[in-house]
């Protein structure tokens, strides 16, 4: 059987004030697929990413839920597991830490060691790669919130990931720029797993989803079969998206 | 929103704006160290240093209007230790002595930060092996300070859509549930930039 790039096994998480966030969520994602995340808010689904990185939990211990291509995530994986796995946060402010473009980009590649060529060489592909070549020198704070977003991704894409993860990539971004995002993660190879309420995306993007309600995962299947499910979409706060309502278009 | 009050006239062109980052930051902080080290019966050299600095404030084509403004802003920081001063016998000399020293200090400075973009000076600082932690604590402080002010001015401008009245004292409280508010946001935020870090392999 071939190996998941993710597989998530029995995942649990409470929150410091003992909240219990997560009650034993599993599943697994292939190489090269790309998973739908969904569920309604506060369903786990942005903590369940947080686990894919190591960021949470706090402590890795022995056994860990999470294996990445076949290797546990433990704190000898975790530094090759980062940078295997590219997380983009829900707010591009909370990822644009440095002064300028150029220094947010490089950040990644710099701390694996990366000489300045490299970096350089990096942080142009990447620019160059979501559309924003020749923004080095701007200023987080004086871009727009789709250019913010891509500046982001381009910080991961640096990293080189066999992973991407995405929290929320469409949540504040008007039309066009959202339509520009879609287009251009359709075209990166990597494996990718979407947490997300935009659904018309799921369907475009994402050949299979995962529901996930309070904790735990209630449905998993192809996009479609689980999307077209009324009932299913309802009861877990989703619905049938548009798209999905009409065979021709209109 | 874009907040430009810090560094607005940074990127603009001007032959001070051409000079090298390095040797602007070297020249502005010589002048503070011989400022202060000065002593009164050399005042020739507080008149040379003023006339010196007025030129090149002229040479950085920035509006005098926006210079007297920080300076005006940064000054009673300075003088509000200098006041104690007055209190002494002999404080006025010294007074007046503190007020020339701080300005020319404040002013090299503030053509220092009005004519080099922050990056810039960050990027000197850091090689010439000034600690990496204190360069990152200035670049995230530059960075988040915008981030701080647009949170500020939303939660602000919410209140005053549903304040309705005008006393005073309610403004005060006002002003103190925002600061409350934006100190438990920021220290959140802090924790999510501190996973963001992370993620992209800070050790």
């Amino acid at each position: 059987m071939k190996m998941n790039a993710i597989e998530i096994t029995d995942l649990r998480y409470r929150y410091p004030d003992g909240k219990d966030a997560l009650a034993g969520v599993s599943f697994g994602v292939a190489g090269g697929e790309c998973i739908g995340l969904i569920g309604p808010n506060g369903a786990g689904k942005s903590t369940v990413l947080l686990h894919l990185n190591g960021i949470l939990p706090e402590k890795l211990d022995g056994d860990s839920a999470v294996r990445v291509f076949g290797d546990p995530l433990t704190a000898v994986s975790i530094s090759n597991v980062r940078k295997t796995v590219g997380l983009l946060f829900q707010d591009p402010d909370d990822q644009l830490f440095c002064p300028t473009v150029f220094e947010d980009v490089a950040f990644g590649p710099r701390q694996f060691g990366l000489t300045d060529s490299e970096v350089g060489g990096r942080v142009g592909d990447s620019l160059a790669k979501v559309g924003l070549a020749g923004f080095e020198n701007r200023q987080p704070h004086h871009l727009s919130q789709g250019e913010k977003r891509l500046v982001c991704l381009a910080g991961i894409l640096a990293c080189e990931p066999e992973v991407l993860v995405l929290d929320e990539p469409t949540s504040d971004l008007d039309p066009r720029a959202r339509r520009e995002l879609k287009a251009l993660l359709q075209n990166i190879p990597a494996t990718k797993i979407i947490a997300t309420h935009d659904l018309e995306m799921v369907v475009e993007l994402c050949s299979r989803v995962v529901v996930l309600d309070q904790g735990r995962v209630v449905a998993e299947g192809p996009t479609r079969e689980l999307l077209s499910n009324e009932t299913l979409m309802l009861e877990h706060g989703l619905e049938k998206p548009h798209i999905l309502r009409h065979s021709h278009p209109h | 929103m874009h907040h430009d009050f810090l560094d607005k006239f940074s990127r603009h062109d001007s032959p001070i704006h051409r000079l090298s980052a390095p040797a602007k930051l070297t020249s502005a902080v010589l002048m503070v160290i011989l400022t202060v080290l000065c002593p009164w019966s050399r005042y020739g050299f507080f008149i040379a240093a003023a006339l010196l600095l007025m030129a090149v404030a002229a040479l950085t084509r920035i509006p005098a209007a926006f210079l007297a403004k920080k300076l005006l802003l940064l000054e009673p920081i300075a003088l509000g230790v200098a006041a104690l001063s007055l209190l002494q016998p002999g404080g006025l000399h010294i007074f007046l002595f503190i007020l020339i020293k701080s300005t020319i200090c404040l002013f090299s400075m503030i053509l220092l930060s009005g004519t080099t973009p922050f990056a810039d000076i960050l990027a000197v600082l850091k090689r010439v092996r000034v600690p990496a932690i204190l360069v990152t604590t200035l670049a995230l402080l530059y960075r988040y300070l915008f981030v701080l002010i647009d949170e500020a001015e939303r939660m602000q401008r919410a209140r005053e859509c549903r304040s309705f009245d005008a006393k005073p004292t309610n403004a005060w409280r006002n002003l103190a549930a925002v600061a409350g508010q934006l100190f438990a946001r920021s220290s959140e935020r802090a924790e999510r930039i501190y996973a963001a870090m992370c993620a992209r392999g800070w050790k």
